[in-house]
């Protein structure tokens, strides 16, 4: 059951970043380019709106509907190699006219050309953690 | 090309927000993607990081990426309504910038996808965790890495605009 309410959460964030535009190529090279904002304003405005639902949230004190456990608001520390990694991230961001969110909801669109999108993000994502290993650093 | 359905970016911009906080308020989670990469690969991978905790449980975050499949479907069911069209087009802009000859082009994207993954690691999320969630929980990190995030892709599509392809 709680399997099935993070299918249908994951089912309307895609459907969303589709009509939203995040699915469609074209936009990623106008957002870099300055030459279109439809995805500048998708963003804006998502964050405009979950600044006010994440205050309403902790002004309540809600609890979450599925644990009934108070909601913590967990701030994540910053990896070291996060200004390394983010640069590196914009860059395939760039590239690929997708993001590891949309990529999959391109996929179930159809769109095939995200195939080798997809199997590079689980390259990439298989090869930092080989690395991690290798460094000794798991479990840290 | 087909045309998808396209929402006016508040409206759609909006929705995913309300999304982001219903996912807390009924998950108590916070919404992210990349990191389910990672659950994937643990369910095939011996490698102990891939066997750490946060990998090994967690599946949530493979029905939630499943999810993100299946609203894509959806998608192209609304707008054109029994036909899936498989394609492997990517529109003018990037038949613009990227290699004509497929092969070519998917080892770039391939590539793309690599640094993409790795990046997200790197950074301890992506455009989801990092942007949509992070922000709006005004975590310092977030907004820092979500700001690179559009310096690298500036940066990057400037060079191949002014660069790779201008000369």
């Amino acid at each position: 059951m709680k399997n099935i309410i993070y299918l249908v959460l994951g089912t309307v964030f895609g459907l969303l970043l589709s009509l939203a535009g995040a699915t469609t190529f074209d936009y990623y090279v106008k957002l870099f380019l300055f030459q279109n904002m439809q995805l500048t304003r998708v963003i804006g405005s998502a964050v405009l709106v979950g600044v006010v639902g994440i205050w309403l949230m902790k002004r309540v004190q809600a609890r979450a509907v599925m644990t009934g456990a108070k909601i913590i608001f967990d701030k994540k520390s910053a990896p070291k190699t996060l200004v390394f990694g983010s640069l590196l991230f914009g860059a395939g961001w760039a590239v690929t006219g997708s993001c590891p969110g949309s990529a999959p909801a391109m996929l179930g669109e159809g769109k095939l050309i995200i195939l080798p999108v997809l199997l590079g993000v689980f390259v990439g994502t298989y090869a930092y953690g080989w690395i991690q290993n290798k460094l000794g650093s798991c479990g840290s | 090309m087909h045309q998808s359905i396209i929402w006016p970016a508040w409206l759609a911009g909006s929705g995913i927000g309300l999304l982001m906080v219903a996912f807390f308020w009924i998950t108590g989670k916070q919404l992210g993607v990349s990191r389910a990469y990672g659950n994937f690969i643990a369910l095939i991978s011996k490698n102990p990081f891939f066997q750490q905790p946060d990998y090994v449980s967690n599946s949530w975050r493979i029905w939630f990426i499943v999810g993100i499949v299946i609203g894509g479907f959806i998608a192209a069911m609304i707008a054109h309504p029994g036909e899936l069209v498989l394609n492997f087009d990517m529109g003018d802009a990037y038949n613009a910038i990227l290699p004509t000859d497929l092969t070519l082009r998917m080892v770039v994207l391939f590539f793309g996808g690599v640094i993409m993954g790795v990046g997200a690691r790197l950074a301890g999320g992506c455009t989801s965790g990092h942007v949509i969630s992070g922000i709006p929980m005004m975590n310092g990190s977030s907004v820092l890495s979500g700001m690179l995030f559009f310096v690298g892709g500036i940066i990057t599509m400037q060079f191949i605009t002014r660069v790779l392809i201008s000369s």
